[in-house]
């Protein structure tokens, strides 16, 4: 939010360097395939985690209903791919033209509601289409539908993948708080009347801001199924999904952009570790959860700051 | 002169409960309006109604001989209706700067560009250049009434509506306050101020109105209004 140009430029310059060194990593595959999956794993949860933290960190919208876009997401893949023969990319792209009707008709309702309603209701929508999608035959109901692609990418593509959509969405986000709308976020998060009063079009840039996070998080849906090869009504609906999102926000810092970015790399890291530790890795991600939200409110981001 | 503002037989009021019972009066460009009544008689719903914070149950509300009874609150801002509120509701996450950038961008629809050079020009104006980059939540309460000002003038309104823009300051800051205001008709804003300093009033305002029980009871001469009758018995808690 602030305009300072010169500093800017400079770190616009390190950021672009840091892509290319990521990108050349996929593309030659020099740091091994474990690294890269991890690498995957980091962009796709920076991607969601920015998403949400644009909806609630800056625009005040708490949702629990994400996961929302990234079953239809998974599944509109699933469809088109073994279902109508389609490539992936046309899978990816009908996903994200799911994803964004849905989110466009949803926000008639959701436009209407704030705060806790809001977020109840974002759950509950998710939540009925888990259930719908449960008894469906045209997705096979609980039994799951398989992702087909052929050739079948490689680590390496979808690291790239999914590096370029995470830079995209960062991109995003920041460009979008340095223009107009993201005055009117920000605005409207603080006080959403003061913010009408002002001549924000509340409702205009609640819909804009909340298909975005729809749109990124339906293309980071579409990744990690592609990468995973199969979907289920509890594996794509699942409201772990957003509260992964919720940890990578808290533990990084909210309303920041580099909040989600360290919270993503914590949340990854530790949960491969705890992988080695079944029915403990939701107590101590809990728990971690949180000692930060008392001790450390604003996130890892702000108290490094703090330190410095 | 032309009438800027018009409300005629306005009821309005909040769920089932009515503040504004057929409330008629005008204000006519240039003017500074003055508002009076007391506690509870629909002062401030009154500026709900005309920025469209709370709409009619019926009546009829002109701006500029338009109807606009029913157009959403930032509509009217982008019209031309600027407001503060009685507590300073600024954007606590933003600077102060960024606080009238987004009223200039969004309010007189400027672009980023010509929004900043209106921000910065009213921040001069106002007297809190030098606080610009300072967090909003971090003012005190007199530069917070300044703010509030700065962020209702950058949207480029013809008209003001100002609510207890004194309320809850020490004499010397409301004397601050107070001749900031009273620099506006200077400026050709048409402004309508609720105030509890009657004093102020009488001599800053071309017309006064009292309002009871949402009504207006009197409008007129502000020296007139004040040793009205009506406005003795009301202040003196007689029933009217």
């Amino acid at each position: 939010m602030r305009h300072n140009p010169a500093p800017v430029k400079k770190r616009a310059v390190l950021y672009i360097v840091l892509f290319l060194v990521l990108l050349l990593a996929g593309i030659t595959g020099f740091p091994g395939n474990n690294i890269l999956r991890y690498g995957f794993r980091i962009f796709l949860y920076i991607t969601i985690g920015e998403m949400w933290n644009l909806l609630s960190g800056y625009a005040g919208m708490t949702s629990l209903g994400q996961q929302a876009f990234i079953g239809l997401s998974g599944y509109s893949l699933a469809l088109a791919t073994t279902k109508y023969g389609l490539p992936f990319p046309l899978g990816f792209v009908s996903g994200l033209i799911i994803s964004f009707a849905f989110a466009f008709v949803l926000s008639f309702l959701l436009l209407r509601i704030d705060g806790m309603y809001f977020a109840i209701t974002t759950w509950v929508v998710a939540e009925a289409l888990g259930t719908l999608f449960m008894s469906m035959t045209y997705v096979n109901r609980g039994a799951g539908m398989t992702i087909t692609a052929t050739p079948y990418p490689k680590i390496g593509v979808l690291y790239v993948m999914a590096l370029i959509l995470c830079a995209l969405s960062l991109v995003t986000v920041v460009e979008l708080l340095k223009s107009k709308l993201g005055l009117a976020v920000i605005a409207m998060k603080d006080d959403k009347q003061a913010a009408e009063a002002t001549g924000v079009n509340v409702k205009r840039c609640r819909r804009i801001v909340y298909l975005i996070a729809a749109g990124f998080t339906a293309l980071a849906g579409s990744l990690f199924f592609l990468n995973k090869g199969t979907i289920y009504p509890e594996s794509g609906f699942d409201i772990g999904w957003t509260i992964s999102m919720v940890f990578i926000v808290i533990i990084g810092g909210s309303g920041t952009v580099a909040g989600p970015i360290a919270g993503s790399v914590i949340y990854v890291l530790l949960s491969e570790f705890l992988a080695h530790y079944p029915g403990w890795s939701n107590i101590i991600l809990g728990a971690l959860a949180i000692l930060m939200i008392l001790f450390c409110p604003q996130g890892i981001v702000r108290l490094r700051r703090r330190i410095s | 002169m032309e009438d800027m503002i018009s409300f005629e037989n306005i009821i309005a009021g909040y769920g089932c409960t009515r503040i504004l019972d057929n409330l008629s009066f005008s204000v006519s460009e240039g003017e500074v309006f003055g508002v009076i009544g007391p506690n509870g008689c629909g002062k401030t719903t009154m500026l709900n109604v005309l920025t469209g914070s709370i709409y009619p149950i019926s009546g009829s509300l002109l701006f500029k001989g338009r109807e606009i009874g029913t157009l959403a609150s930032h509509k009217r801002c982008r019209l031309g209706i600027g407001r503060t509120w009685q507590i300073p509701r600024p954007f606590a996450g933003m600077t102060v700067y960024e606080n009238v950038l987004t009223s200039s961008v969004h309010g007189a629809g400027l672009s980023m560009e010509q929004g900043a050079e209106k921000a910065g020009g009213v921040l001069d104006e106002i007297g809190l250049a030098d606080k610009k980059d300072t967090l909003s939540g971090e003012l005190t309460l007199l530069d917070r009434k300044r703010l509030e000002l700065a962020r209702a003038m950058a949207s480029d309104p013809s008209v003001l509506l100002l609510d207890e823009a004194a309320a809850g300051l020490t004499e010397n800051e409301a004397k601050e306050i107070m001749s900031l205001v009273g620099s506006l008709k200077e400026k050709h804003y048409t402004v309508i101020w609720i105030e509890h300093n009657i004093e102020t009033m009488l001599n800053a305002t071309d017309r006064l109105m009292c309002m009871a029980e949402g009504r207006n009871v009197i409008c007129g001469d502000p020296g007139e209004v004040m040793e009205s009758e009506i406005v003795e018995e009301l202040y003196l808690g007689k029933d009217i």
